[in-house]
């Protein structure tokens, strides 16, 4: 998945955003009708709690201001109130209060006139920040009126703990639907990961990879669509690989019957005309060349079919290079000419080096590149081997560059060098029929087999230079080589 | 004048086949197919067979099989890929080596001479080398374990006898491959492994836990001394 090219949050993250969003509706809307229920069942139980009391004092006061000579500050100071509560009486035009903070004034004027006038009343208003209730009672008989006013503070205090409980209960619900979201969406997409490992692998070349399809329905659709389109997929890949391998293993039979009976007449080389000689040649530069081609191409086809294998020895690296070297300067079959010899430059890095390697796959690395040499780059000017990570250890590889005296690579050419029968530059130059057009390509697949790379640059000093890297020790896993003689175990056929 | 036995069941090749190693002075019996090799090898025996493994009816491998019971003759397996296990199981029904098709017809000349060359005689300074209850007589080419005679193939004995003179000495691969068999560093080690698996049931007591041919882990083998 690329992270620069995604424009719009993830699929997880919006699942968790939603699971989020719904959450805190769903805890706002309950905390709310929480709130707003216990905040009325409160203050009304409060408030006939209020009257009650209210009603019993106004009667003790009433009771009291019927015997006469009351003194009524007394009589107020010994009504039982409750706590934070105060009492104002309005006896004959005459106010009393219990306290100095709470006097007529502090009585709404609308209440005030309606208990006087007969009416009992409560009203709930705010005095300096602080709500309170007023609960007036008419007293005709005595021709008083007894209010007594109550404190809301400490429910408004209650109140405001539940409010503040409700919320951090929303919260903390809400951080809870956006774990819950973000694991179910983990959750559900979960295959989808094993799906995208499935396409990831696919795309590396490991065309057997499938998806397990579970038993879960939706998904098992998306698995077994997958795994069909894997199976057509490789299928066409194999078929094509196949017919290749097919039409190279058919061209085998007859080679080999070209390349005896041409023996035959190389040894009777002598008593044909020259005309008849120089037909010889050619039929055996181009019998080899042919020749090459079909291995190539078989080589090749192991590659696209996945079924090349590495078969890994343990060498001394220069000593590998080295008879990679003469081996490669060997000519071909029946060419005709003698190839000079290359020297092998190791560098201090790499005297002692041992590398686990494919020796064939090796040999044909260097004899590609040494033939590419001879045929683009005016010959091998040297052969260099270094380490340049160390000789053993971790992440340590063999690095061996091939440098010529041609031209060099053109840098826009450089890309398309180990392309499959790239001409490029030398179109219409082919010089003496040598190349086969797959011997960088092979290059490059036998170094990616062994899990190195291979690339081209500018020579010191002019010219092309190859440089392949191997990996010191090739990854387990990548080489299905018979390894150590010992515990090599073999098909046993008929 | 040696006699080649050449067993394949393409006729333009056997034809062509049979016209290079006459050209090269062999003296050639062609067959094509196993049932006929068998029975032309009973007849006559040749002086190196050149076998096709891929053949209709009894395959190579049975025929290599057939002819070894018998024999110790050198035999060389004609594959048509060297990567496959192919191969591996050639070597092991007792082929001595083998060539890839398309094969150059020089190449064969040459792996046929190197066989030949491979005599039991085998130019020795010693008249008997031994380790363990096994006797190696290298001017007679015969081998013995507890004073019964073995039965090797030259590849084996050649094989032997230089694991024999270099005891305690690992040989690598590619020098076996180069001593025995006469091929360069890149010769296919596998060639080495097979006939060291194959020496190890004539000459150890248990070939799987040998005592005497051992394998040294990422440098070759050694006699055990």
């Amino acid at each position: 998945m690329n992270r620069e090219r995604r424009t719009r949050p993830g699929l997880r993250a919006r699942v968790t955003v939603t699971f989020a969003v719904g959450a805190l509706a769903l805890s706002g809307v309950m905390a709310g009708i929480t709130y707003l229920t216990a905040r009325a069942g409160f203050l009304s139980e409060r408030q006939a709690e209020f009257r009650r009391q209210a009603y019993v004092n106004a009667s003790l006061v009433q009771n009291a201001l019927r015997v006469p000579g009351t003194e009524v500050n007394q009589l107020l100071e010994s009504v039982d109130t409750l706590p934070g509560s105060r009492s104002v009486l309005n006896t004959n035009g005459q106010w009393f209060a219990t306290s100095i903070s709470v006097g007529r004034s502090q009585i709404p004027a609308a209440e005030r006139e309606l208990v006087l006038s007969g009416t009992a009343a409560s009203q709930t208003f705010t005095i300096a920040g602080t709500p309170e209730v007023v609960v007036g009672v008419p007293l005709p008989g005595v021709h008083a009126a007894y209010f007594e006013v109550f404190s809301l503070e400490e429910i408004e205090r209650t109140l405001q703990t539940l409010a503040l409980t409700l919320a951090i209960a929303a919260g903390v619900t809400t951080l809870a639907g956006a774990a819950v979201g973000q694991w179910a969406a983990g959750r559900a997409l979960r295959p989808l990961r094993g799906v995208s490992d499935a396409a990831a692998a696919i795309a590396e070349g490991d065309l057997g990879t499938r998806v397990d399809a579970g038993d879960d329905a939706d998904l098992s659709r998306l698995a077994s669509s997958f795994n069909r389109m894997a199976d057509h997929l490789q299928e066409r890949i194999e078929r094509e690989a196949r017919f290749t391998s097919d039409v190279s293993h058919e061209l085998r039979s007859p080679l080999t019957t070209l390349s005896a009976s041409l023996s035959v007449l190389e040894t009777q080389r002598d008593q044909l005309r020259p005309a008849g000689r120089r037909a010889l040649d050619l039929l055996s530069a181009d019998l080899s060349r042919f020749t090459r081609m079909v291995s190539d191409l078989l080589e090749i086809s192991r590659f696209d079919a996945g079924s090349a294998e590495l078969s890994l020895d343990d060498v001394d690296a220069s000593e590998l290079v080295r008879h990679a070297v003469v081996a490669a300067a060997r000519p071909h079959g029946s060419d005709p000419f003698r190839a000079p010899a290359v020297p092998v430059v190791i560098e201090p890095a790499a005297t002692d080096m041992r590398v686990r390697i494919d020796k064939r796959r090796f040999e044909r690395i260097v004899a590609n590149l040494v033939d590419n040499a001879r045929q683009y780059g005016g010959g091998v000017r040297r052969v260099v081997v270094d380490a340049p990570a160390g000789a053993h250890g971790p992440g340590a590889f063999m690095r061996v560059a091939v440098e010529d005296d041609g031209p060099g690579i053109a840098p826009d050419e450089r890309d398309h060098l180990f392309e499959r029968f790239y001409r490029g530059h030398h179109a219409g130059r082919r010089g003496a029929g040598e190349g086969t057009g797959l011997g960088l390509a092979l290059v490059a697949e036998h170094a990616r087999l062994h899990g190195g790379s291979v690339a081209v640059e500018d020579a010191p000093g002019g010219g092309a230079r190859f440089v392949i890297d191997l990996p010191v020790e090739p990854v387990a896993g990548s080489a299905g080589g018979d390894g150590p003689p010992e515990g090599t175990t073999s098909r046993v056929v008929g | 004048m040696s006699t080649i036995l050449v067993v394949e069941d393409d006729e333009r090749i056997r034809s062509s086949m049979r016209l290079a190693l006459e050209d090269e002075g062999h003296d050639v019996v062609d067959v094509a197919s196993g049932e006929d090799a068998i029975e032309a090898f009973s007849q006559r025996p040749a002086d190196v067979v050149l076998l096709d493994l891929m053949l209709p009816g009894i395959d190579g491998f049975d025929t290599c099989r057939a002819i070894r019971r018998t024999s110790t003759v050198p035999v060389i397996m004609v594959t048509a890929r060297s990567d496959t296990h192919d191969v591996v199981a050639g070597l092991e029904a007792g082929a001595d080596d083998y060539v890839t098709k398309p094969f150059v017809a020089k190449e064969l000349g040459a792996r046929i001479r190197a066989l030949l060359r491979r005599t039991r005689r085998a130019d020795g300074d010693a008249d008997v080398l031994s380790f363990g209850d096994v006797e190696i007589v290298p001017d007679a080419g015969v081998v013995r374990r507890g004073g019964d005679e073995v039965h090797c193939t030259r590849t084996e004995f050649r094989l032997l006898t230089e694991l024999a003179r270099n005891p305690g000495k690992v040989l690598s691969r590619e020098h076996l491959l180069e001593q025995v068999w006469g091929y360069d560093y890149f010769g296919d080690g596998r060639l080495v492994d097979v006939h060291v698996r194959r020496l190890r049931t004539k000459v150890e007591a248990d070939p799987a836990n040998p005592r005497f041919i051992i394998t040294v882990r990422g440098m070759g083998y050694k006699l055990a001394v």
